[in-house]
């Protein structure tokens, strides 16, 4: 069952109709809210007769006590020809003051239950629910999915800010939202005549009128034994109706009592059906519930407008980055077959680079979505480009595609499989590595072996195009064009430069942006906020394809410092490394909201080497919490490329960084910050034992080298690199 | 409860269960609401004999049954009349509304002791059983009443 489709389509459209109802009904939660406020408090003892005797001496010619589900009594009566509606303080009797059944204008309810449209408007609203109620499930369906099961409810949730609000969001409400939906669907069922609850049968009694007045409230047995907490409605006998009868509503049931002699005419038993409905009715609209209740029925409707539209931007992103692809040869005459696996549209991206680069190489391409994935007669190469959703879910749309690769035959042509992930997740491109097992399960060779491309890196993309130029024997240009968010001019205002090693030089370079005016920031345009650890894009004139920094700094620090090495040949690093103070660039935040750290006083271990330490230095310069941070920093000779040295001394001697273990291998007898770590292995231990984060920035080489150590290290814990990415503890940002 | 647009000139079929019509009258009887602020409300307007019986029904405003208890009187009194809502049932009547009804009347149910009575009731506000009692006599033809809480006039006009 394609649930993303089931859960977009129904929470763009009649979405748009339950923001309505989450509007209204967050606004109607404000009633019970205040009448909790309002209720008296009244003793469990008290009885109705009691509060009778109480009523008779303030209150003249009552033709009505009402208890309402908050608690509230309401006293109807005349004043001469004026109705009159009192609250009253059941004990004594007292007037609290005049009843106003809602502080709300009448057409917030009715818009709520009917949108203004009477008893079609009814139906409205259940389907609705109803649609609501799909919403959820398959809202919790594709929560589970994107976590990983229920047992990583509680972890750490990955991706763009959008889907984070989206994910976070929905991991608190919808418990709450799956209640509501049954609920109103239960009531609607009642209100639509699809369920009775309660028999209209009248009994049929009168009062026996035996020539002297009637009997007072307070006297009569039965109202001596009913509480007040237990009364719903008590009508009075019409003073103009001799044969008129006492009609008590009362949690258990309803009775009727003669007037003159207060006997016990008729009693009907409140139905099952009628307390359930009872219960439904406080579940959904609080009324009668502990007021908090009502408060959390209102924010979890208050939320709905929030899902929608975190969704309604991630649909339109989703639909932006989707890309046509042009020149599209029918399957039986194609050469070159390539399937894409795509959940928002991003790998499309690639996909088009690949096909237009073939293209121009003279082949017929024809490119598909992977659940079409099959042969063609004329094919000589197939590719797979393939996203993993989430934590190694294959996307929605290719959900069946293992299935139809193992329901057919090997051709005796190559596929070659690319995958694109994060390597946030701890199963990083897992729906692509599950494709090539499965098509070498079914027998299918592989051109090149499975490359795993995290976070839509260009580069790599570059020199996987590299190598399938040279097995194909022939040359490719992947003109890859991702979809650039808005650019922000940087100015540079400090450069700080290293002479590094192997003549590859290196500077730290401080931008400043422009201000923001409220109008772009209102419309989030201008530079977006940043953390250190975050990413910036920069595009080098002349380029397209942008390449990303780690930041140093965050936007409170007011500045944006990034550390970048100059690489033989590197077009982007060669620009920035040739800055003068004043230059500018054009540039884009990218969040990495897995690698920033939370905002507690947890003990983190900080590994970086290289340029790597600079979002590291980054985290210690805004620790103002004073965390327990121990940084482990690589590097090759301090009078070389010992990147912000001096500023790290400084940030230690304010207590911003407990422990600053520095390795230099280029030096006698030197060492790299694995060896670091395994010298600290007792200590290293201890800190994850105290829950410590363990953040590692630098090349893939030494995060490898790294996670092995402490694989190592973390045994004796029953512990490992994985369990703690699974935890969200640790992360790394490599490149 | 749902507003509905002006009922006016219905005219109500009497077959039912009534003395003969051999000398019968048509009367139409208005009703104006108050602007009460409050939804449709339900109205039940019936005859009643000069011992209090229940005679005969006259119309309904408000579609849903259950929620005919709130019309106490006319509930109660009206329940053994398997028919009480032939073809003389409606819409409830939005506030500020006016009802038009016409029915058939037997010359014998004219000053003959026989009440017109009407129950009203709206949601979420108190239930006015017995909200209007007009005796039904020629003299009374044209005088506006008006009700305790929703109705603020009453009136029939024979034809």
């Amino acid at each position: 069952m394609d649930w993303k489709r089931l859960h977009r389509w129904l929470g763009l459209i009649p979405g748009s109709i339950l923001l309505v109802l989450g509007l209204t009904g967050a606004l109607l939660a404000i009633d019970p809210v205040q009448q909790a406020w309002q209720a008296p408090a009244a003793a469990d003892s008290l009885t109705v007769a009691d509060m009778l005797e109480g009523v008779s001496r303030t209150i003249s010619g009552v033709e009505e006590i009402r208890r309402l589900p908050s608690g509230v009594l309401v006293a109807y009566s005349f004043d001469g020809e004026q109705p009159r509606a009192d609250r009253i303080d059941p004990a004594s009797g007292d007037i609290l003051g005049s009843y106003q059944p809602s502080v709300l204008p009448r057409w917030v309810k009715n818009l709520h239950r009917s949108l203004l449209l009477g008893d079609a408007g009814r139906w409205g609203a259940a389907i609705v629910a109803a649609c609501m109620l799909l919403i959820s499930a398959s809202g919790l369906v594709l929560l589970l999915r994107h976590l990983g099961g229920w047992k990583q409810l509680p972890a750490q949730v990955r991706g763009s800010s959008l889907q984070r609000v989206h994910v976070l969001a929905g991991r608190m409400a919808l418990a709450m939202l799956l209640l509501i939906s049954v609920t109103a669907l239960c009531m609607s069922a009642v209100t639509l005549g699809m369920v009775a609850i309660d028999s209209d049968a009248e009994p049929g009694v009168t009062s026996l009128p035996i020539g002297q007045p009637g009997m007072a409230g307070s006297q009569i047995p039965f109202l001596r034994d009913l509480a007040v907490a237990d009364l719903r409605k008590l009508s009075f006998p019409d003073a103009s109706d001799a044969e008129d009868t006492w009609k008590v509503v009362s949690r258990g049931g309803e009775a009727w009592i003669d007037r003159y002699s207060g006997r016990l005419l008729a009693w009907h038993d409140a139905t099952p059906a009628q307390q359930f409905y009872d219960w439904v009715r406080m579940l959904h609209s609080g009324e009668g519930a502990w007021w908090p209740w009502a408060l959390l029925l209102g924010l979890t409707a208050g939320s709905i407008p929030l899902f929608w539209l975190s969704g309604l931007l991630m649909w339109r992103q989703a639909r932006r980055d989707l890309p046509r692809i042009g020149n599209n040869s029918p399957l039986a005459q194609a050469d070159m077959l390539i399937f894409v696996a795509s959940e928002g549209g991003s790998t499309w991206a690639f996909a088009r680079a690949l096909h237009e680069a073939l293209a121009r190489n003279g082949h017929r391409v024809h490119s598909a979505g992977l659940e079409h994935f099959q042969s063609g007669p004329q094919a000589r190469q197939i590719f797979i480009l393939a996203a993993t959703y989430g934590n190694g879910q294959p996307p929605a749309h290719a959900s069946r595609a293992i299935a139809r690769i193992e329901e057919q035959r090997a051709g005796a042509l190559p596929v070659t499989v690319l995958g694109f992930g994060d390597r946030q997740f701890p199963a990083f491109c897992a729906f692509a590595a599950a494709i090539e097992q499965a098509l070498l399960r079914q027998g299918w060779s592989g051109l090149l072996p499975l490359e795993r491309i995290h976070g839509q890196s260009a580069q790599q993309f570059m020199l996987w195009g590299e190598a399938l130029a040279r097995a194909l024997g022939e040359p490719l240009t992947l003109d890859y064009r991702p979809r650039l968010p808005e650019m922000t001019t940087l100015r540079l205002t400090a450069r700080q430069e290293y002479p590094g090693c192997d003549d590859r030089p290196s500077v730290i370079l401080r931008f400043r942006w422009p201000r923001a005016g409220i109008r772009d920031r209102l419309l989030g345009r201008g530079l977006a906020r940043f953390a250190a650890g975050d990413l910036v894009g920069i595009v080098p004139p002349g380029g397209a394809v942008p390449r990303h920094y780690s930041l140093a700094s965050g936007s409170e620090d007011g500045f944006l410092e990034i550390c970048v090495r100059r690489l033989p040949g590197g077009l982007c690093s060669t620009h920035l490394f040739g800055l003068a103070p004043g230059d500018t660039v054009q540039a884009f935040i990218r969040p990495n909201p897995g690698f920033a750290l939370p905002d507690d006083s947890r003990p983190v271990i900080l590994v970086g080497a290289g340029t790597g330490v600079a979002p590291l230095a980054g985290f210690i310069r805004r620790n103002d919490r004073r965390a327990p941070m121990h940084l482990y920093l690589g590097a090759r000779d301090p009078a070389r490329d010992f990147y912000f040295g001096p500023e790290i001394a400084h940030w230690r001697s304010e207590g911003r960084v407990a422990s600053v273990q520095a390795t230099f291998s280029r030096l006698p007898g030197g060492a790299h910050v694995q060896d670091a770590l395994r010298h600290d292995a007792e200590r290293v231990r201890d800190l994850v034992s105290r829950g410590a984060l363990v953040r590692v920035c630098g090349s893939h080489a030494m995060a490898r080298g790294v996670a092995a150590v402490l694989d190592g290290i973390l045994a004796s814990l029953r512990l490992s690199v994985q369990q703690l990415k699974i935890k969200g503890r640790y992360a790394e940002d490599v490149f | 409860m749902n507003k509905t647009p002006l009922l006016a000139g219905l005219i109500v079929a009497g077959t039912f269960a009534l003395p003969a019509l051999a000398h019968g009258r048509t009367v139409t009887v208005t009703t104006q609401l108050k602007a009460y602020g409050g939804d449709g409300a339900y109205l039940a307007l019936y005859l009643v004999d000069a011992k209090g019986a229940y005679a005969r029904t006259l119309w309904v405003a408000g579609g849903k049954a259950k929620y005919y208890k709130h019309l106490a009187d006319w509930n109660r009194l009206s329940a053994a009349d398997g028919r009480r809502l032939a073809g003389v049932s409606g819409a409830s009547v939005g506030a500020g509304r006016t009802l038009k009804v016409t029915a058939d009347l037997a010359d014998a149910l004219i000053d003959a002791g026989y009440e017109i009575r009407l129950d009203a009731a709206v949601e979420n506000l108190r239930d006015s059983p017995a909200e209007i009692r007009l005796p039904l006599t020629a003299a009374n033809a044209g005088r506006a009443q008006a009700g305790r809480q929703y109705i603020q006039s009453l009136s029939y006009e024979f034809q």
